[in-house]
């Protein structure tokens, strides 16, 4: 069953859905935005749940991805995916700026980040001379061609994003599974057992802080080449946290896939359906969704919906007696 | 240039005592429940979008809109109670995200309910000017709201020292499981904390409707004001909101006038994060660790 | 190895452990015994950096062991089991060994975790939640096996076998006796058990009031009038 998981997610991924959906560019743009947000919320699960911190600043991350690969293909002439990993590496770089919040637990954490991500917005739009402030960057290089397929188009956007979200979801699993990860996870509830056999819990959370920080700024760079265009209060937009963590609440921030389908859901549900019936203000739906899901089943979807399956396996086993 | 820097703290103090309505109500739930209700700057915003309608349906003045701004955000508040006593597990984390959520919701019903247009009253006695001294000027509303802000801040502080409510408030505050033992009923206490947090955002939302414009998304922001200035104050301390507001607001408005008013909301960010993790129990707080 | 040189830990008002000084050999099982409040407990925890002593030195092997914060004292060499078993929350028994193991001893060495996991009698429970699925032995065993995980050059043992009944706690006695040979383990171990404390341990220190009142044979120690008067309730003279 699990060994079948995951080419049935390739196969998915690589062939069933672009098939299905190509040609339909409307539908395609949702689903690589959903994507990117869901990649976002990925970056902010590996905090939350290894660190044990809520971020409400990881658009600082998101933003600062995207001007520093916007910038490095414009100004330095550099090719654009390689521009994308290293606008990942600068994101992680500036996390460094904020570790001295790492002291701080909770809710003092939570909105340091915010505010983290509000100096640096504020610094992009000042900062004219370098990111063309209020004004932005327009035509930003598109993604490149390679082996035929135009990874500036909509489709290939697709491929490009689906890639990038897959290769942190391994990388995630990875991290998950090492002793580094495992010693974060017991850290929660466990914390003076942790300390006393040798494990230094604020290099790992530093470290947990650096690896989210690259994974949003390397979405951020990506949604750079993708639209072509960015502006402060875009890239640095409180909404690309509010949607991760909604995303992620819903899908299960605590699982490893949890966050990606969170965002699908909530992405594509918000937009198609949602948006249709309320014009204005549809986002009341997302916040009803987060209360609802933080009262009712606090471990999201992805969970309820395991616990659910298997209760139905356990009647029907039941009944087969 | 005098003449400047004392307007700009003029305008500071003033903008403090404004700051500090906003900010008094986020402390006192802290205070008692150990919980940053992310969604009180939406409600001091409902507060000031009641106070819009009443002006323009009922054509009360945005202060006589108190009575009704008081019934209708300190029902809403005691509703993100009820909402937020039900989280079982991991409450600090939860109850973040929870109301981080009421926010949302707020914003836009509010969104759907008077629209995405900018409103402020249009009584002009609120925006008539008046001078002191020959040297510094502000608005009506601004100078009332900042004698309200002073008056305000004694009014809690009196209450919560001197009256038998306030002091179960307090007992529930430091020792929860002793207060029970006490006789005192938490969760009442509780309810009363946050009744009168919605008594408090309803003046402050008056206030902002009254000096300022007001749009849908502003909650969001208010809430991240009144957080830093509980932060400058330090948690737990009412006196230290009130000088921890006029800091903010005396370092906005220099930031205004010696460099841009762009760099505003900087100069607010960077003073938060350097006393956040310079001084653990901020300027004004007793000592207690954060971390 | 261990030197322990005027150690003084307080909380507010309160002197948990007072001035106490002595040394360790290499190799030496040393018993901690005193009244409930005597301050062992607050002992293990200034040596293995859970509460900071006010004065005092402690020195592993010339490593000064107070200048380091708690992650590294494991690497120094340092094992500590808790009185409540305090496995590490959400992981399996194995996971729990792996952790200590790569962080306290800085290695990953498979063999020696299945080593540990086969001398505790854990192996049929590997791979299940260690904080749900483990008996009160079960829980002790593993307690012990975190702090064996890190390769101490020290295994301190707080009242391990506590709460266990006699024939669950001579079989863990057994095990104990078995991993202190194979490891050349010296060992510290606080335990109300009379009888245990003279099997186990040549030497016996006694704390009462936080001050170190005997030190000497389990002989001499439970013979010592003070001791005797500081078990049965007295004011140290």
């Amino acid at each position: 069953m699990n060994k079948l998981k995951i080419p049935a997610v390739l196969v998915l991924a690589y062939l069933v859905l672009p098939l299905a959906v190509n040609g339909n560019d409307y539908v395609v743009s949702l689903i690589v935005a959903a994507l990117t947000i869901g990649g976002i919320a990925l970056a902010w699960s590996m905090l939350g749940n290894l660190g044990g911190m809520v971020s409400f600043g990881h658009a600082a991350f998101f933003g600062i991805g995207s001007y520093a690969s916007a910038l490095l293909t414009i100004k330095a002439g550099w090719p654009v995916l390689v521009s994308m990993l290293f606008a990942g590496l600068v994101a992680a770089a500036s996390s460094i700026a904020t570790m001295p919040a790492l002291r701080l637990r909770g809710p003092y954490f939570a909105l340091s980040i915010l505010a983290y991500a509000e100096i640096f917005r504020i610094i992009a739009t000042e900062w004219k001379g370098l990111t063309g402030g209020a004004a932005g960057i327009l035509s930003i290089p598109r993604l490149p061609e390679i082996m035929g397929i135009d990874l500036g188009g909509k489709i290939g956007g697709y491929f490009v994003v689906v890639t990038l979200v897959i290769a942190m979801v391994g990388i995630y699993a990875v991290i998950r599974r090492s002793p580094q990860g495992l010693a974060l996870k017991a850290m929660h509830d466990s914390e003076d057992a942790t300390r006393v056999v040798g494990v230094n819990a604020t290099m790992l959370k530093a470290l947990m802080l650096v690896v989210s920080a690259f994974f949003a700024g390397l979405m951020g760079a990506f949604n750079a080449h993708y639209i072509n265009f960015l502006e402060p209060d875009y890239a640095f937009s409180g909404s690309w946290t509010t949607l991760a963590i909604v995303a992620a609440i819903f899908g299960g921030y605590r699982t490893l896939w949890g966050p990606l389908i969170g965002a699908l859901v909530v992405y594509l549900v918000d937009q198609l359906v949602f948006k249709a019936i309320l014009p204005q203000g549809h986002q009341i739906i997302l916040g009803a969704l987060l209360g609802a899901m933080v009262l009712f089943s606090p471990t999201g979807l992805t969970p309820l919906i395991a616990k659910l399956t298997r209760l139905q396996r356990k009647e029907t086993a039941n009944a087969a007696h | 240039m005098f003449e400047l820097f004392a307007q700009s703290a003029f305008s500071g103090v003033l903008a403090g005592a404004y700051y500090a309505l906003i900010a008094l109500g986020l402390a006192l739930v802290f205070g008692t429940m150990r919980v940053i209700n992310l969604a009180h700057g939406e409600l001091v915003l409902l507060a000031a979008y009641v106070a819009y309608s009443a002006e323009n349906k009922l054509h009360l003045d945005p202060l006589a809109s108190l009575p009704l701004a008081v019934a209708v955000v300190g029902l809403t508040s005691i509703a993100v109670y009820g909402l937020l006593s039900r989280i079982k597990k991991d409450r600090e984390l939860n109850s973040l995200i929870l109301t981080f959520g009421l926010g949302v919701i707020m914003t836009n019903a509010i969104l759907m309910i008077w629209s995405a247009d900018i409103h402020s009253t249009s009584v002009p006695w609120h925006h008539d000017a008046i001078i002191l001294a020959d040297l510094l000027f502000a608005m009506n509303s601004e100078v009332f709201f900042g004698v309200a802000g002073l008056v305000v801040v004694a009014g809690l502080w009196w209450w919560l020292e001197k009256t038998w409510y306030g002091r179960a408030l307090r007992a529930v505050a430091s020792n929860r499981d002793a207060a029970k033992l006490m006789g005192i009923n938490p969760q009442f206490t509780e309810i009363l904390s946050f009744a009168v947090a919605g008594l408090l955002a309803s003046v402050a939302g008056i206030a902002i409707y009254s000096a300022k414009v007001i749009q849908p998304s502003l909650g969001h922001h208010l809430t991240v004001k009144a957080f830093i200035i509980t932060v400058l104050a330090g948690m737990g301390s009412v006196p230290g909101v009130l000088l921890g507001g006029m800091l903010l607001g005396i370092v906005e408005n220099l930031t205004v006038t010696l460099a841009s008013s762009a760099l505003q909301e900087l100069a607010g960010m960077v003073l938060f994060l350097v006393v956040l993790l310079v001084m653990p129990s901020g300027l004004f707080g007793r000592v207690r660790r954060r971390g | 190895m261990l030197h322990i040189n005027g150690l003084t830990v307080t909380f507010g008002g309160l002197v948990a452990v007072s001035d106490v000084t002595f040394d360790m050999r290499e190799g030496e099982v040393l018993g901690l015994v005193g009244p409930n409040g005597a301050g062992k407990t607050t002992l293990f925890n200034a040596i293995c950096g859970l509460a900071r002593p006010g004065s005092g030195t402690v020195e592993l092997m010339g490593k000064n062991l107070l200048s380091m914060p708690i992650h590294h004292r494991a690497r120094a060499g340092i094992g500590r089991a808790f009185q409540v078993p305090q496995p590490m929350h959400e992981l399996t028994v194995r996971e729990n060994l792996t952790v200590a193991q790569r962080f306290g001893a800085g290695k990953v060495d498979k063999a020696k975790i299945e080593e540990l996991l086969d001398v505790l009698k854990l192996g049929h429970k590997a791979d299940m939640d260690a904080a749900t699925s483990l008996a009160l032995t079960e829980q002790k065993a593993l307690e012990v096996g975190k702090a064996l995980a890190t390769e101490p050059k020290l295994l301190m043992l707080d009242e391990v076998l506590a709460g266990l009944e006699t024939t669950g706690k001579r079989a863990f006695l057994d095990t104990l006796e078995e991993v202190r040979k194979r490891y050349r383990l010296s060992v510290m171990i606080v335990e109300h058990d009379i009888e245990t404390i003279t099997r186990m341990c040549p030497r016996v220190l006694v704390l009462n009031f936080g001050r170190l009142i005997a030190d000497g044979s389990p002989d001499q120690v439970f013979n010592d009038p003070e001791v005797i008067r500081s078990y049965t309730g007295g004011e140290p003279a």
